[in-house]
């Protein structure tokens, strides 16, 4: 293990751990000026997190002077005074940070997350996790994503993985399976019961309502209880869960996941009330006088679009996909009918065709619009369909459905072909006239996308509504038109991910808070947070060439058409360890290139081949070529802004490492006179070979430089280390 | 343009649609990967999650995107 350096100090940084450190020690020992105190830190961890607007600096002076003023005769007054003058010393950097959310001197690292953490809109420590999954240390790993996720597990099955589109390991070969690293590590933790929750703040005498217990609530409701808010969460349905409770199959997220994971919440404090419906059971007007300082709208989007095709009113087998994936949700596990059509392509598609299959339905086909290569589902989604032996109708329309005696008998069809690409680039489905034609079906389940249901908020007059019909939010806050209601999830997104929803949840939790400490709002969406820098994994180039990204192991395809038993079975532990073992940690290097640039362009070697580092993925990586070209002179090292590259002498060795990995390892000579460190025999030829032409070197004698210079000096002549015959 | 998951993407222009927030001005000329495009019905009109290089991930009305050169 190696640890990786700090280049300087940033003087935000410095100046917010000394005034915590102060506060800490009791610096502020009225209860009025220690409140101003923490708000001056929240405001400073803005600046250093990238969050800040335009009103922070000014905020910060006032406090920082109405407590140097007033504190005077309580032995306040210093420390408003120490914030005063780093702020009048350092304005410029203070500014910049708020300006550029960069910073200048590199040392607030929360302002270069990885692009992997970067990407996940809950802004998860990817590498942190992913390194502590590899030390072995599954519930550290758990602990650092619930900072930013409380649903470690829920999101290891079936988040959408925004991070692995962005791991720079991609540009290799294939990113880090960061998801099912995430499973593992909670998988792991919680079956040794390691997984907890962090402590509580003191009760802060606040209640919060949430209506909603999908991921977006949940989420708000975590981080306030953790925050000391009294939270009561309002649900409709008789459990908590959301959509990912009565929406996502259990085949690919087991009940018992998100049973556990909630049970965290209740374990805060969190006050659930089911079956209790918004508009229908209680009003906001009711909810006013139980004395609530804030609200979170966060109803998800449970409503479904109709197909708009003659008769589809006409007969109960016709069934939503929302509402048939609810009710197998709920325990209702019976076939609905003989011969399946699903109506859609997309994800929800795919959930109904699938479950349909594991409840016995003999013939489950997909009636879908477009072609193949069209369809929005995920990949993995559609290929497991395929397997478990659900049937595609492509270019394939509805137009009716047909029906006798009150039960449907088919659905009328349509052939489509694809028109040319309009303007947009988009080729829309045209209907092939005469072409229609009946699919015998017993059920029609369309599944065609959904809507928020607006009329449980129809009593909150002055909620502002988007053209989409869902509720408009600033994005940074999720503050919504209303004072004191906030909203998340889909309800604001319109149906989008589950991590989203948390990512959503997780911004309105802060915005409450500050909303009632009185804190200014941030003007733009957080940056992620580093939670943790930790030292990299010693491992070979060659190593770290070869390890491939592992298979997901999947029940058997006949268990997967008769229970819904998990289809994913999950990595193993050697597994796992080793897929760890694969990031390229972006968390310490930050890609700038001028490794490879200096051993390029100045040392005329160009030994690195990290085409990797280039965002275009145009060039080809070779961990293993540097041995064969690298002198180990150290200069790449020398020129890396964040400790990334590094070389060190060990043993009789010198090592060069890129962010643990060894690019190279030679034997270094000592000198002959005094026994010093020298380079390795390829570092003297490089430098023979460079000064051949001036002057003299010292023959075949390993010399240091005061040796040779000695020598040089006995002889009356100039002569250079570390030379040989020439 | 129907826009798939894991395609390359550049926002080129300001959108008009009432999504698009002041602080998305500053992403006008990045590139990114379409992390969640609409995946019940291809909805031209939909908002599609876009992880933008180095700057996160948000919801984009399409208009403002268009897809780049593949990487090889």
């Amino acid at each position: 293990m190696a640890d990786t350096k700090q280049t300087q100090i940033c003087p935000v940084k410095e100046t917010r751990q000394r005034l915590f450190s102060m506060l800490e020690k009791g610096g502020l020992p009225v209860a009025r000026f220690k409140r101003w105190g923490e708000e001056i830190i929240i405001l400073l961890d803005d600046i250093i997190n990238g969050r800040a607007g335009h009103g922070h600096m000014e905020t910060i002076e006032s406090l920082a002077r109405r407590i140097t003023d007033q504190g005077a005769d309580n032995g306040c007054s210093q420390w408003g005074k120490e914030a005063l003058d780093a702020i009048s010393i350092h304005r410029e950097l203070f500014e910049s940070h708020i300006r550029t959310r960069n910073c200048p001197v590199t040392d607030c690292v929360t302002l270069t997350p990885a692009p992997c953490q970067m990407a996940c809109p809950a802004g998860i420590d990817v590498p942190g996790y992913v390194t502590l999954v590899g030390l072995g240390r599954d519930d550290e790993a758990v602990e650092i994503i619930r900072r930013d996720n409380p649903f470690p597990w829920v999101c290891g099955l079936v988040c959408t993985n925004p991070c692995e589109f962005m791991c720079v390991r991609g540009r290799m070969d294939k990113p880090i399976s960061i998801k099912y690293l995430k499973a593992f590590a909670a998988e792991r933790a919680i079956s040794q019961g390691r997984y907890q929750n962090p402590p509580k703040a003191p009760e802060k005498g606040q209640k919060i309502c949430i209506i909603g217990a999908g991921p977006a609530g949940l989420t708000a409701a975590y981080y306030l209880a953790l925050k000391g808010y009294g939270v009561t969460i309002l649900e409709s349905l008789p459990m908590a869960g959301g959509m990912m409770m009565v929406g996502i199959p259990r085949y690919r997220l087991p009940r018992e996941v998100i049973d556990r994971e909630v049970a965290m919440m209740e374990e805060l404090g969190v006050e659930f009330r089911f079956s209790t419906r918004l508009g229908a059971d209680v009003t906001i007007e009711g909810l006013r006088k139980e004395r609530f300082n804030a609200f979170l709208l966060a109803i998800g989007a449970h409503t479904s679009y109709k197909m708009a095709v003659p008769r589809e009113e006409d007969f109960p087998q016709v069934v939503d996909a929302i509402h048939f994936l609810r009710s197998v949700a709920r325990g209702d596990r019976r076939a609905p009918g003989r011969r399946i059509a699903v109506v859609g392509g997309g994800n929800v598609a795919m959930d109904a065709a699938r479950t349909s299959i594991r409840l016995g339905c003999e013939e489950v086909t997909v009636v879908y619009r477009r072609t193949h290569t069209e369809m929005p589902a995920n990949r993995d989604e559609v290929e497991q369909a395929e397997e478990e032996g659900v049937r595609f109708l492509f270019l394939t329309a509805p137009v009716e459905v047909v029906g006798k005696d009150g039960k449907v008998t088919a659905l009328k069809c349509i052939r489509t072909e694809l028109s040319k690409p309009d303007e947009s680039g988009r080729r829309r489905p045209v209907t092939v006239e005469g072409s229609e034609f009946l699919l015998d079906v017993d059920i029609v389940i369309p599944a065609i996308g959904q809507a928020v249901d607006t009329g449980c908020l129809d009593e909150i007059s002055d909620l502002s509504w988007s053209r989409r019909k869902t509720i408009t939010v600033k994005g940074a806050t999720m503050e919504s038109s209303v004072e004191g209601f906030f909203a998340a999830g889909d309800a604001v997104t319109g149906p989008a991910t589950v991590v989203e929803a948390i990512g959503g949840g997780k911004r309105a939790a802060e915005a409450i808070d500050r909303y009632l400490s009185g804190i200014p709002q941030p003007e733009l969406p957080p940056v992620p947070v580093r939670r943790t820098r930790l030292p990299v994994f010693e491992i070979s180039a060659s190593d770290k060439t070869n390890l491939a990204r592992p298979d997901m192991p999947l029940l058997n395809r006949d268990r997967r058409r008769i229970t819904f038993q998990q289809v994913e079975l999950g990595f193993n532990e050697s597994a796992a360890r080793e897929e760890a073992r694969r990031c390229l940690r972006c968390d310490i290097c930050v890609r700038c290139g001028r490794c490879v640039d200096v051993c390029r362009n100045e040392m005329k070697i160009d030994a690195l081949q990290l085409g990797y580092l280039s965002a275009n993925g145009d060039q080809t990586t070779d961990l293993r070529i540097t041995a064969e070209r690298c002198i180990l002179c150290g200069a790449c090292a020398a020129n890396c802004p964040t400790g990334a590259m590094r070389i060190e002498d060990r043993g009789d060795e010198r090592i060069l490492a890129l962010c643990g990995t060894i690019l190279n390892r030679m034997k270094v000579e000592r000198c002959a006179v005094c026994g010093e460190f020298l380079g390795p025999a390829r570092y003297h030829d490089f430098i023979r070979n460079n000064i051949i032409r001036i002057a003299q070197t010292s023959g075949d004698t390993p010399l240091c430089t005061r040796c040779a210079r000695k020598r040089a000096a006995g002889k009356g002549s100039e002569a250079f280390p570390a030379g040989k015959n020439i | 343009m129907a826009f798939r998951r894991g395609q390359r993407v550049e926002i080129f222009k300001k959108s008009q649609d009432e999504s698009w927030k002041e602080y998305m001005d500053r992403f006008v000329g990045l590139r990114g990967v379409v992390t969640d495009p609409d995946t019940e019905k291809n909805d031209p009109d939909a908002l599609i999650e876009v992880s933008i290089d180095d700057k996160g991930t948000h919801r984009f009305p399409q208009d403002c995107l268009r897809p780049v050169q593949e990487r090889p």
